[in-house]
């Protein structure tokens, strides 16, 4: 005999909230979030930055992100391989990423080397060279970059409609930026970028691991108390125009499949309706994740979601997937497939909609909805454990708003209602705000 | 009392928790052999299950049917449809995945420490009664095939693949794809599928890892008493090879021949503005051999410390040739390649692959610089209590460890093992294993003339 786990009736309390940090802000700044957890002799280190794409304009598309390669180069008290070296003697973990609203530098090493990772990142903060000859070959490294992303077919149609849905705001262009731009943009322009973002009033530096809070402060406060403020930096003015219609957008390119992507605009992280938002999406696509570092792995598509039952059991689509991306202002939700061979895309799309046209009129049902909840809070819990992610979340939240913003999230994904998915979904992904892309496979010959 | 569980009757002593590893080990009496790591930190477990089913392991002519029987395991199961399964697993917030490796079958579950027996019970019936239904295999099938054609047009895919291809010869169990070929997909139904099931998913030569929020005896007993009534018929075409793993069975896969000179393999794929570049050795390391860890190293100081070690400094930090330059050494239950890997502008393809040889004949020729084998030795050692960290990773390790026959306290020995490691050893591995005039050369991307890259 085999049992069965009711949707409404998860078994046992839902896991407990993650543990708030330690806080405090610098007298030049610099916000500071730490938080002891003792399960490892590690500790995760990040410090994040309030620039992005959103903090660039046209003509220099990609800016934020060649610098933060750029950071990687050495500086004036730490050598270009020292940089990494440091970090993989003490069994570390190193990387950084650019995003719409953040750049973030991180480094996951034994508890003994915490000391060490605060030094670099106060010198990266400050110091960073930025040689002639080191930027022009890195030129070379992020049009490769770009160019290794553009070998996905799919890459050309995310650009083609956040081009299309978003026409004002900043977060339309793309973060690696545009060819003609990185083949333009300047070293003194990349410095420039460097220093107007690069300061303790316009960064945070987040710890999760095996340390005392009150040490730990100490030893931020000796490597970057004494690091000028540096300059205040502007909000994004634009703000996106409502859509008024559905946009569509076609791209051909070589391809082994035909895919369908659908944007809507989306609320920002800080907006009551993101947590709504994380509801519809739940029932939608199953399990939703707010952690761009690591919430893709060790999951498999969600088989009891409605858009798989819908178009991966229908046989329309060999794959979907769905994108929730916590911004500091609105941006997109969307929805991609990748259409069966022999399927008409225009099958995918009309299932793909009516689907979200029967979360609007049902809210998602009672059976639904609590699958998603239950999905999220163990998702949650489970994304919630390694110092790396920890860190992660409370640097990316904060950096985009407020941490407790991510600390939060269980809560008012609890308390959102049929009717609020309902009202939500009816009104904000409807055929007014969405825009449909649609990728086909082209001959090579009528490509560039 | 006693800690050891009484279910543990071909038990080894299990070792005092020590090291990294701080697990015990027990098999049961039908073979399947158990890993209990608690970690009382957290509130999930991770489940880790690998099976004598890998890609390796596909019939002749039959290749992909490990990665169609993987997907659809969970689609109908016992009694259970596949909806019934997937509602249940999703309702308690579960992430369940099986997928094929080359050499096992990897079941793995992610969830709340709370709903470990029930969702124990339910991968066990997943495993040991898969029904494949008809309409199940048609739409899996399916969805593979318009995989394939998107792996068709990736040129890093392609590059492994065409790799692979060149450098196991036809028939290896490496030669093939995981996922198979159109043609081969295409030959598996049902009944295929059901063949597979019953001649390679066993017990004996399965590892199962439970490593989180567990009480050990409890997590002993518990799979035990789900896991202890699974029977199946012996295994003509397994061998055990005596290593210290007894309960596993370890299939043994010949080494592959050296290639007979160094040969350049263009695959155009139209479209693409970057390329793809693989140069490949055989026969590589085995994975038991006693220079894994001399090898190990050797690819650390050449392809991986740092920004990709002396083939990322040179081709990505001094050249600007190229965004990713490393190198990285695969091993199983049969001797993997040695690869280095770039990607290139097509512009920069040649310059790119005239340095990645001369990095490799330079290495050869002086061998690893003092600082940097130190420095190597010391990150991998010191990587080690990172990469236990969370129950995910520690069940994966351990699982591995034991179904490749390194035994689960392996990564506990490991350390010995790398200081052990000398320039002499770095040498010899370098000299054995990365042979530039027996070599392959694949390059996928926008069309080159092949003989610009001899």
């Amino acid at each position: 005999m085999t049992r069965t786990a009711g949707a409404s009736t998860p078994r046992g309390r839902g896991p407990a909230a993650a543990a708030r940090p330690v806080t405090a802000t610098l007298a030049n700044g610099l916000r500071v979030l730490l938080r002891p957890m003792r399960q490892a002799p590690l500790v995760s280190v990040w410090c994040w930055y309030r620039v992005g794409s959103r903090d660039e304009r046209p003509g220099l598309t990609g800016l934020s992100h060649w610098a933060e390669h750029m950071n990687f180069k050495g500086t004036r008290r730490i050598p270009r391989e020292e940089i990494t070296r440091q970090v993989e003697l003490a069994g570390g973990l190193w990387n950084g990423y650019t995003w719409l609203d953040v750049t973030t530098y991180f480094e996951t090493v034994s508890r003994d080397a915490f000391e060490a990772m605060l030094r670099l990142e106060a010198s990266r903060m400050t110091e960073c060279l930025y040689d002639r000859r080191e930027v022009d070959r890195e030129r070379n490294v992020v049009i490769s970059e770009l160019q290794g992303g553009e070998n996905d077919p799919r890459t050309f149609l995310e650009r083609e409609v956040a081009g299309t849905a978003l026409q004002a705001h900043p977060y339309r262009w793309p973060t690696i930026g545009y060819l003609s731009d990185l083949r333009s943009i300047t070293r003194d322009e990349l410095y420039r970028h460097y220093r107007a973002h690069y300061s303790p009033g316009n960064a945070i530096l987040v710890a999760a691991g095996d340390f005392e809070p009150r040490a730990a402060l100490a030893l931020v406060r000796r490597h970057f108390g004494r690091i000028p403020r540096g300059p205040a930096v502007p909000p994004v003015r634009t703000v996106e125009p409502e859509q008024s219609g559905e946009r569509r957008v076609t791209v051909r390119r070589p391809s082994g499949a035909a895919y369908v992507h659908i944007a809507w605009p989306a609320p920002a992280a800080a907006d009551g309706d993101f947590a709504t938002l994380l509801m519809a999406d739940g029932i939608l696509a199953g399990g939703p994740t707010v952690n761009l570092w690591s919430g893709g792995q060790g999951r498999g598509p969600s088989k009891a979601s409605r858009l798989y039952r819908a178009l991966v059991d229908g046989g329309l689509a060999s794959d979907i997937g769905t994108a929730v991306i916590p911004t500091r202002y609105p941006y997109l939700y969307s929805i991609q497939a990748t259409v069966r061979a022999g399927v008409d895309p225009a099958r995918v799309e009309a299932a793909i909609l009516a689907e979200v046209a029967a979360v609007a009129r049902d809210g998602g049902g009672d059976v639904d909805r609590a699958r998603a909840r239950n999905q999220f809070m163990a998702r949650f819990a489970l994304e919630s454990e390694s110092v790396t992610d920890v860190a992660h979340q409370l640097g990316f939240f904060e950096t985009i708003g407020d941490h407790r913003q991510w600390l939060d999230l269980p809560r008012r994904v609890q308390a959102v209602t049929a009717d609020q998915v309902a009202r939500f979904t009816a009104a904000r992904l409807d055929e007014r705000h969405r825009t449909v892309g649609i990728l086909v496979p082209a001959a090579a010959a009528a490509t560039p | 009392m006693s800690r050891r569980p009484a279910a543990a009757r071909h038990a080894h002593r299990p070792a005092a928790p020590a090291g990294v590893v701080a697990a015990r080990r027990v098999v049961l009496d039908n073979g399947l052999v158990v890993i209990v790591r608690p970690n009382p930190a957290t509130a999930s477990v991770a489940i880790h299950l690998s099976l004598p089913a890998g890609a390796a392991f596909d019939p002749p002519g039959q290749g992909g049917a490990a990665n169609l029987a993987a997907r659809l395991l969970d689609r109908g199961a016992g009694g259970l449809a596949a909806d019934r399964i997937a509602l249940d697993f999703e309702n308690l917030g579960v992430a369940f995945v099986a997928r094929p490796r080359l050499d096992s079958l990897d079941v793995t579950a992610r969830l709340l420490a709370r709903d470990l027996p029930f969702v124990l019970e339910r991968i066990q019936v997943i495993v040991t009664e898969p029904t494949f239904p008809e309409a199940e295999v048609a739409a899996e099938r399916a969805r593979i095939l318009t995989e394939i054609a998107e792996r068709d047009q990736d040129t890093a895919a392609q590059a492994d693949e065409r790799l692979a291809a060149a450098l196991f010869p036809e028939g290896h169990p490496y030669h093939a794809p995981a996922s198979g070929t159109r043609a081969s997909v295409e030959r598996v139904g049902q009944a295929e599928l059901r063949r597979f099931h019953a001649a390679r998913v066993s017990p004996i030569g399965a590892v199962l890892c439970i490593a989180g929020g567990v009480d050990e005896k409890a997590a002993f007993e518990l799979a035990r008493r789900t896991f202890g009534g699974w029977r199946t018929d012996g295994r003509s075409d397994d061998r055990p090879d005596g290593r210290p793993s007894p309960g596993v069975t370890v299939n043994v896969i010949p080494d592959a021949p050296a290639p007979e000179g160094f040969r350049v393999i263009v695959h155009p794929i139209a479209g693409k503005t970057q390329a793809d570049i693989a140069l490949g050795f055989v026969p590589g390391v085995h994975r038991r051999g006693d220079d894994l860890q001399a090898a190990l190293v050797m690819s650390s100081v050449l392809g991986e410390f740092g920004m990709g070690g002396r083939l990322g400094l040179e081709v990505r930090e001094n050249a600007g040739l190229a965004y990713y330059a490393h190198s990285y050494v695969w091993s199983g239950l049969g001797a993997g390649p040695i690869v280095i890997r770039a990607g290139v502008a097509p512009a920069n393809v040649v310059r790119a692959a005239a340095l990645i040889r001369k990095v490799v004949a330079e290495f050869l020729r002086r061998g690893p610089r003092p600082a940097a084998l130190a420095d190597s030795r010391q990150a991998l050692t010191a990587a080690l209590p990172r990469r236990f960290e969370t129950n995910p990773l520690s069940a994966a390790i351990l699982a591995d460890c034991e179904y490749q026959g390194l035994g689960y306290d392996f990564p506990d020995r490991v350390p010995e093992r790398l200081a052990a490691v000398d320039r002499a050893a770095v040498m010899a591995a370098a000299q054995r294993y990365l042979t530039p005039k027996q070599a392959i050369l694949v390059v996928t991307g926008p069309d080159i003339p092949p003989q610009r890259l001899a």
